[in-house]
């Protein structure tokens, strides 16, 4: 509210698109492990319904990003705004933020020992408060979307890598999050499996979520991202929507990046 | 007296004063398997923690009780203990030694257990928002226990044994009561192979239950444990592939 009102006071000087709370703002923000940075003095501001596409080299900070982006990792310095809420170390916020974003994650981490059912409705009605059979309506609308609701009573562990991770972009779904966060989701998974898990991200970005994605897949970048952030030693090196980055990237850096990466 | 006697073997184990020793082992048993378990939990949860005092004292407590037999512990209690003016029941003491002395080793399986438990799912938790407490309940301590259960197993059978030692301190369990027996009738070898057979079978029974409990708690990842184990998921996937 106040956020809000704060906007549209400054709504004179600023652009149009940000008098909205954004989705994301972070401002220099830094991350260090021990002597390493792995973040350096980073700006983002990400608008509602905006689709982003991190890369970068490994090491350069792009996971270390999003994971600060929902708490999971502990910015050490600087500002970090979800929808407005700052992410100040206050429990109450950080539980904001965290209903307010969902995670995908390179290597699934569905829970092993829950059905792909039990895994959906865990967090909605421990979290959410909703009744078995509420979530489990809700759990099969995200299943059916994802294209497995034919699998909810199997374990995580009797599914391919490709359909894990669907499930586990369901399980975040029944959160009914505002901001995704994908964490390289198909880094883990064979080739022929990347496929069905970019469909459904693109399916997820056309109706217009929110999304972070960390990914090497440039061609999802080419078609979906409205913006790719370029990031290198834990700087934000460059911004730009695809067609710009990829036809004509300013850094040398990322020239050098993507010469490697597109061969 | 030159031979054994088989009939007299049978006939001990079927003495109803033997079998009341019998009640009382898997009585010791049963209650330090619980009490230690209780402060085993507790313990480890100190020692995982990261305010270094709590971690320190958990690992003193850890390092004294493993370190030192549990014979010089349950003397100790029973006949040190009064020295200094503190006095329990034969059977408390049997019980405070043998839960203080088990909840050591169950302390470091416990602690192993969640330790084996990967960072991701704490991680997929928060991203949930999930409660610290639906986290341990949900998604660690189920997942940690699958693992505790055949070390846990194996302490268990340590423990049922070691009651025996409870016999110096008077404790009238199994072996205090075979070796009154044997005192009484000088059949060695008749009386012991009767309270051997009763060892035996406690622990084979136990050994049953484990397996049971192993078989339950691993019914959800009989395909997963492989897999997880295994980690990298391109294995995963070739796995799938050959399916």
């Amino acid at each position: 509210m106040s956020e809000r009102s704060m906007a549209r006071a400054e709504g004179a000087t600023v652009q149009p698109q940000l008098r909205e709370v954004p989705a994301v703002r972070m401002e220099a923000v830094y991350k260090h492990y021990g002597d390493f940075t792995a973040l350096n003095e980073v700006d983002l501001k990400v608008a509602k319904g905006e689709k982003i596409v991190v890369c970068g080299p490994s090491g350069s900070g792009k996971s270390t990003l999003i994971r600060c982006i929902n708490h999971i990792e502990k910015h050490d310095e600087g500002l970090i705004y979800v929808n407005g809420t700052e992410l100040d170390r206050q429990r109450k916020n950080i539980d904001t933020v965290r209903r307010d974003t969902g995670m995908v994650f390179q290597s699934f981490n569905l829970f092993p020992h829950m059905t792909v059912l039990e895994n959906c409705i865990l967090a909605p009605m421990t979290v959410n408060g909703m009744s078995e059979a509420e979530a489990k309506d809700l759990a099969m609308h995200f299943l059916t979307k994802v294209r497995i609701p034919d699998q909810a009573e199997k374990f995580p562990g009797q599914l391919s890598g490709g359909q894990q991770q669907r499930v586990a972009i369901a399980r975040a779904l029944c959160m009914r999050p505002k901001i995704m966060l994908f964490d390289e989701p198909t880094s883990a998974l064979d080739p022929e499996m990347v496929k069905e898990v970019l469909e459904t991200m693109k399916k997820l970005a056309e109706e217009g979520m929110t999304m972070l994605c960390v990914t090497h897949e440039m061609g999802f970048a080419r078609e979906v991202a409205d913006r790719i952030v370029f990031m290198n030693e834990g700087r934000v090196v460059e911004q730009a929507a695809p067609e710009e980055f990829f036809e004509n990237p300013k850094s040398e850096r990322a020239r050098a990046f993507l010469d490697q990466i597109i061969h | 007296m030159s031979h054994f006697s088989p009939t007299a073997a049978v006939s001990y184990f079927f003495n109803y004063f033997l079998m009341k020793g019998v009640l009382v082992t898997i009585g010791l048993t049963v209650a330090a398997v619980v009490g230690g378990l209780i402060l085993g939990m507790g313990i480890a949860l100190l020692r995982m923690s990261s305010n270094p005092v709590l971690a320190g004292a958990a690992r003193f407590y850890i390092w004294f009780f493993r370190g030192t037999p549990l014979l010089i512990q349950l003397v100790v209690i029973y006949s040190g203990l009064p020295q200094l003016g503190i006095k329990f029941s034969v059977i408390t003491c049997a019980l405070v030694g043998l839960i203080l002395n088990e909840a050591a080793y169950l302390a470091e399986i416990v602690r192993s257990g969640f330790m084996a438990v990967s960072v991701g799912q704490r991680e997929a938790a928060w991203a949930l928002s999930l409660s610290p407490w639906v986290t341990f309940r949900r998604v660690t301590l189920p997942q940690a226990f699958r693992l505790m259960i055949p070390p846990l197993g194996n302490s268990i059978n340590s423990l049922l044994k070691a009651t025996s030692l409870a016999s110096v301190i008077s404790v009238e369990e199994l072996m205090r009561r075979s070796d009154m027996l044997m005192q009484e009738h000088f059949q060695i070898l008749e009386v012991y192979a009767a309270a051997t057979a009763y060892y035996l079978i406690l622990t084979s029974v136990w050994d049953a239950v484990q397996r049971r409990l192993e078989k339950h708690f691993g019914r959800s990842s009989a395909a997963k444990t492989r897999r997880v184990a295994a980690s990298p998921p391109v294995a995963q996937a070739s796995v799938e592939a050959r399916a």
